[in-house]
């Protein structure tokens, strides 16, 4: 840099400082139709700057005698991974040929990013691709190593945006592979490409350097998730984005309630995926991160105060939304627990129980060693109030009605929390949804009960908090909503009936049903039909038709909800002949009408294969039934 | 009834694509809309192109192709439905979606509202708003129906909710309305103005009203369609006024304009699970939509699990839902540039069209707990089976019998508890066949159950052994025939020394006279009477040696003031003053302590051909006491 008196160099640097602010400060103020003017202001200057470096560059090169004869490469496009080592080969980073490559490739690379921003992208990749050019002639090292990846993030994004994502992975994987090695290798604190055009007082400090050193990484990470993620390997997306909250979180480069919710969502992804050790630890750091944010301000605070106010609906409504992510956490795992334990009705299988207590011991040690592998978010202050958080409820599959209950009951907890916020006045569907997770959450602990008596009450709760809102609802708006709460109800009406005779049964093993437990059983079975049958009217037409074809979405509950409505018609209990013919029959006409329905529309068939076999039986059968009962009524006349 | 209609239509080249020599990349055939990828230089094998398949494909590229989609073929294919579900009841909606340019305004406004010179090139909404006009013209003149619109337009900006019709009521009030949801509205924007309109030239006007209100309100000069939706709200209430109760219905039909859909984010905007575009997302920012897209694939994958995905909704999402998860026939147009230079846009319109179905989030219904109803089932079956095996090995002339007895066996236990316990939803319906022949009421009062009559009738109190119940019959005007069963008596006795025509009953007018037949035995009070003898209220009448039948009258002016109010309802006790009714309407109370639950109706006659009878019977009549 020699022959640059001081003065041109300052110039430049003045040249560079107002790029960088034309850039990033003036272009958030241009007009809506002149949009990019300040950002071709700066690739002006831009060009400048490249033109006097390039001046310079050729003097300095007759003094040097042919450097630039190096120069005449292959022009083959250099694409990473076909040179096998960036860290070996060419010019010192700190040497003056390679401070002068890392020097034109940051003007290079500037243009570029320039030339994108206002969609000139073949331009835009050109100088991008000048800039990988120059760098090529150069070993990674402190002084350029923090270009080398911000290139490649540059073109990763563009080739992406062109739905050539293996290009861009391959830029991507090349960075990150970069920033591995050189933090092994090297690890001091690498400059910044804005400190090549700064004046030595204003360095940046070693800190500085690392913070965005490390946030140019964690882009690399980022946009990695998303190119696994347009590449269909969600397992891998979901590891890097996990990967990028962590660095957001260690390098303190976060909002709390931002990546509080962030992280829940993640928690969300892994529940799908079963790994609910991995889920955990997303939420009990959400719940601990959304803590950060800040206390939520009292109501009278947020009636005095606008700004109070909105924070105050802020807060609460993220902090709901947590809740809820934790609610669908418990649920998932207790119903995933169920299906490990249950045998083919859906009873607790205690051979399969003991089986799984005895391989538990196993687990535990899994989850232990899981937990030491696996990435952990905190810093050192938050790390052990998120384990805190994690100890208080399980990631293992609940085995018994005691683990079984500790989940729920952290469910319960949280849907208490998310219904606070979420009232039924004003956030209808979010309120019912947040009903419905109780239920299933009553619904799913109910399985491990093993006292009838209480199994009943807990499904006698559900009734309670849907049925009420299910009758309440404005049948047009909340259509769907209202078929859910409908089936739901049947079925729990069903159930109940179902738990009531067994009961019955177990008590009093000898004699017959007494009066009580009679009419109790037809009323929970004419519930669990009317509502069956409710659902089944909401398909019908203004004029009350029942549709000739049923939709692809309703074809499975309609089909399955006349199948159960004739199964709980032929099971109501009755003395009088009249009835039971008359019961006898609206099964039979519904057993008849799945059949048919089946045959005028074989693909139906195929979604319900069970039901549609069962239904031609007692189709068949039923008949004989009738005719029986019949013969003895005339007879008794 | 929730059903999506997704179209996409292709507009002509404009100017600048023009000007640009750009290629046309779309094709459409019949309902299918073709995109050729246009070729890089030396990349010809890549041109491949990709088929979308939709409910209506437009092209409207070229007026003169006889293909041609003119606006009045779209309001003809899209606006009656609309129109249709509207006065039907439904909600309705139409979406708009596409690039800036792409013909969304024009397609649902048309080239401008206020120079709408060329009247065939009106769009969608001024066209739904003619015709819903002319319907209610229509309709008004010939039906008892009242209808009733209101309007509304509003705006959503950065998630804010402006109304358009409403003068802004301070300038520093910008503060946006919220969008809420009730339990019986539905979804509604707070203090959102409402306007009655009567006629589609009011519509209009506010139509212009809101969109310059729109133009104004924006910075920039006509961009304002770029980055904000606009949604059009036709309130639409029918009341049926000959109804009783008055019937009414509201359909509320949105008009949607969306923001250009390059300045959106689709699955932001409408809450889908799509955008598969290949483009990164560059500011840690958008680091929640990748982990929402990441958590939304999981959860497409395994159908069983349910999770919760935060910040999914926008206001828009919310304001719609009656529209996307509600009884409503929800439209979608995706608009289309046919120029290369589009590619990219036009693609991810397409994409986003072709799964326009998936973006209402219609919740499904999932059903849990059918296995153990099928575990049953199975075994019933097995044993339905078995017996009738074992039952046919026995001799096939008597395989009923058979299969009688080991049913039996099993039954018995259960039933030998049941006696009397009955299904009153199923005896509920067989009454109300009775009752809606309008003549009978029956009310409980107390632990009695009163039959209200308002014609005059008769009740047997006799000692008719083969029936267990109480019978009621009335006497509609005219002749009504009386005798033991054979094929012209209206009312068949039961009971010795009943001739087949045993005696007629007049009824003129309420004023009831008993004929009786020769050699017939008929006592009224008893007396023999063989003459022609008005009946009085009370009267015990004996027909035959047992037959007993008790006269009931209520009086004429009851009648007169019943007739005269019409009929009531089957459901509203007729009279509510007992003492009242004892004298003038007449009345059987059953008082039944044990059975008073298991009153049992059964309609044996309901044929209207006939004067008109009805018997009403009573399972457990022996200890009936008749007031």
């Amino acid at each position: 840099m020699a022959s640059f008196n001081s003065n041109e160099w300052r110039a430049i640097c003045d040249k560079f400082t107002n790029a960088q602010n034309l850039t990033e400060i003036e272009s958030r103020n241009d007009p809506e139709n002149d949009p990019f003017r300040s950002k071709y202001k700066a690739r002006e200057l831009l060009r400048e700057i490249y033109c006097s470096l390039k001046n310079f560059e050729a003097g300095e090169g007759e003094e040097e005698g042919g450097g630039e004869s190096g120069d005449q490469r292959p022009t083959e496009q250099p694409v990473d991974g076909q040179r096998e080592d960036l860290f070996g080969q060419g010019f010192s980073g700190d040497s003056p040929a390679g401070l002068r490559a890392a020097k034109l490739g940051a003007v290079e690379y500037y243009l570029g990013v320039n030339h994108v921003d206002t969609e000139e992208l073949p331009a835009g990749q050109e100088h991008l691709m000048n800039c990988m050019k120059l760098l090529e002639r150069c070993r990674v090292s402190s002084p350029n190593v923090s270009l080398f990846i911000h290139v490649r993030n540059q073109l990763g994004i563009l080739w992406a945006g062109r739905d050539e994502t293996e290009t861009a992975q391959g830029f991507l994987e090349t960075a990150e592979s970069i920033y591995q090695r050189y933090m092994k290798e090297d690890g001091s604190p690498p400059t910044d490409m804005t400190e090549y055009f700064a004046a030595e007082e204003s360095l940046l400090t070693h800190q500085e350097r690392i913070k965005r050193f490390e946030l140019a990484y964690t882009h690399t990470m980022y946009y990695l998730a998303q190119v696994y993620k347009n590449l269909g390997q969600t397992e891998r997306a979901a590891t890097y984005c996990h990967t990028t909250l962590q660095r957001q979180l260690q390098l303190n480069q976060f909002t709390p309630m931002e990546w509080a919710l962030n992280a829940a969502t993640l928690s969300q992804y892994y529940i799908t995926k079963g790994r609910y050790m991995e889920g955990r630890h997303c939420l009990s750091a959400a719940t601990v991160i959304s803590d950060l944010a800040g206390e939520v301000p009292s109501e009278a605070a947020a009636q005095e105060n606008e700004a109070e106010s909105e924070r105050r609906e802020h807060l609460r409504q993220k902090r709901a939304e947590i809740a809820r992510c934790w609610i669908k956490y418990c649920l998932n795992l207790l119903q995933d627990a169920k299906k490990q334990l249950e045998d083919n009705i859906g009873e607790l299988d205690t051979d399969r129980q003991e089986e799984l207590k005895r391989a538990r011991r196993r687990e535990e040690e899994e989850e232990e060693k899981g937990r030491k592998s696996a990435l952990l978010f905190g810093s050192e202050d938050t790390f052990d109030s998120i384990a805190s958080i994690e100890e208080k409820v399980m990631c293992l599959f609940p085995l018994d009605f005691t683990e079984a209950r500790s989940v729920f009951l952290v469910g319960q907890n949280h849907v208490t929390q998310a219904k606070d916020y979420f009232q039924m006045d004003g956030y209808v569907t979010d309120h019912i949804e947040i009903l419905q997770d109780h239920s299933a959450l009553f619904r799913s602990l109910a399985f491990f009960e093993e006292d009838l008596e209480r199994r009943c009450k807990m499904h006698k709760r559900r009734v309670d908090m849907l049925e009420p809102i299910c009758n309440d609802l404005n049948a047009q708006y909340y259509l769907m909503i209202r078929r859910q709460l409908m089936f739901e109800l049947a079925e729990t009406y069903n159930e109940m009936m179902d738990l009531k005779l067994a009961l019955a049964n177990r008590q009093a093993d000898t004699q017959s049903l007494d009066n009580h437990t009679i009419k109790k059983f037809n009323h929970l079975c004419s519930a669990s039909a009317k509502y069956f049958q409710m659902f089944l009217d909401s398909l019908c037409s203004p004029e009350g038709k029942f549709p000739e074809r049923l939709e692809e979405e309703v074809l499975r509950p309609a089909l399955v909800a006349r199948f159960r409505v004739a199964r709980l018609h032929s099971r109501l209990i009755s003395t009088s002949p009249t009835v039971q013919l008359d019961n006898l029959n609206k099964s039979l006409e519904n057993y008849k009408y799945v059949v048919q329905y089946c045959e005028a529309n074989p693909e139906a068939g195929a979604t319900v294969e069970t039901e549609l076999e069962l239904s031609k039986e007692m189709a068949g059968l039923l008949p004989l039934k009738i005719n029986r009962l019949k013969a003895r009524m005339a007879s008794n006349n | 009834m929730t059903s999506v209609r997704v179209a996409v239509r292709v507009r002509p080249l404009n100017k600048r694509e023009k000007q640009l020599s750009s290629k046309v990349i779309i094709h459409m055939k019949e309902k299918t809309t073709t995109i050729q990828k246009p070729t890089v230089r030396g990349d010809e094998l890549k041109g491949a192109g990709k088929t979308f398949s939709y409910d209506f494909s437009y092209d409207s590229f070229d007026r003169r192709s006889p293909t041609f989609a003119s606006q009045e073929k779209i309001f003809r294919d899209l606006g009656f439905e609309v129109l249709k579900a509207g006065f039907e009841g439904y909600n309705a909606c139409v979406i708009a979606y596409g690039q800036t340019g792409s013909g969304k305004s024009y397609t649902m406004m048309g080239p401008s509202v206020r120079s709408s010179i060329n009247l065939h090139d009106k769009g969608l909404i001024p066209r739904i708003c003619e015709g819903l006009f002319w319907e209610i013209s229509h309709r008004s003149k010939s039906d008892a129906v009242m209808f009733h619109t209101e309007v509304s337009y509003l705006e959503i900006c950065n998630e804010r909710v402006q109304d358009l019709l409403k003068k802004r009521a301070s300038p520093t009030d910008d503060g946006g309305l919220s969008v809420r949801e009730h339990p019986r509205h539905g979804p509604y924007v707070e203090n959102l103005s409402k306007h009655l309109v009567q006629s589609y030239s009011e519509v209009e006007g506010l139509i212009i009203l809101g969109n310059a209100k729109r133009t104004t309100a924006s910075r920039g000069v006509n961009d304002f369609s770029k980055r904000s939706h606009a949604i059009f709200t036709i309130m639409f209430t029918q009341v049926w006024c000959d109804a009783e109760p008055l019937y009414e219905t509201v359909s509320k039909i949105h008009l949607v304009d969306l923001a250009g859909s390059e300045k959106v984010d689709p699955t932001r905007t409408v809450g889908g699970r799509l955008k598969e575009s290949a483009d990164i997302n560059k500011s840690l920012v958008t680091l929640g939509h990748v982990i929402s897209a990441l958590a939304d694939l999981g959860a497409g994958v395994s159908t069983t699990k349910q999770i919760f995905i935060p910040y999914r909704d926008s206001v828009l999402t919310w304001l719609l839902k009656d529209s996307l998860g509600g009884n409503s026939k929800t439209t979608m147009i995706a608009t289309i540039s046919p120029a290369d230079v589009n590619y990219m846009e036009t693609l991810n319109t397409l994409r986003f069209a072709s799964q326009a179905k998936n973006i209402v989030n219609s919740p499904t219904v999932n059903d849990n707990g059918s296995m153990k109803v099928m575990r049953e089932l199975q075994s019933e079956v097995t044993r339905l089976n078995q017996l009738l095996k074992e039952a046919t090995q026995v001799g096939h002339e008597v395989p009923l019998s058979s299969v009688d007895v080991k049913e039996e066996l099993n039954e018995t236990k259960s039933l030998q508890a049941v006696a009397l316990t009955k299904n009153r939803s199923s005896t509920w319906r067989e009454t109300l066949n009775i009752l809606q022949e309008e003549t009978v009421t029956l009310r409980k009062e107390g632990s009695g159950v009163v039959l209200d009559c308002c014609l005059p009738h008769l009740i047997g109190v006799g000692e008719d052994l083969q029936s267990t119940g109480i019978a009621l019959y009335y006497l509609k005007e005219g002749r009504t025939i009386i005798g033991k069963a054979s094929c012209t008596q209206d009312i068949v006795l039961h009971g010795p020394g009943l001739l087949s025509v045993h005696c007629v009953l007049e009824n003129i007018a309420g004023t009831v006279t008993l004929f009786p037949q020769d050699g017939a035995l008929c006592l009224v009070n008893g007396s023999v009477v063989t003459d022609p003898c008005q009946l009085t209220q009370g009267a015990i009448i004996q027909l035959g040696k047992g037959a007993t039948l008790w006269f009931n009258q209520p009086t004429a002016s009851q009648l007169r003031l019943k007739y005269q109010s019409g009929l009531p309802s089957v459901f509203s006790p007729s009279v509510t003053d007992s003492s009242n009714s004892t004298e003038n309407l007449s009345k059987a109370m059953v008082q039944n302590r044990w059975y008073k639950d298991a009153i049992k109706l059964t309609a044996l006659v309901a044929d209207e051909c006939k004067p008109g009878l009805a018997k009403i019977l009573t399972s457990a009549g022996s200890a009936t006491n008749v007031n």
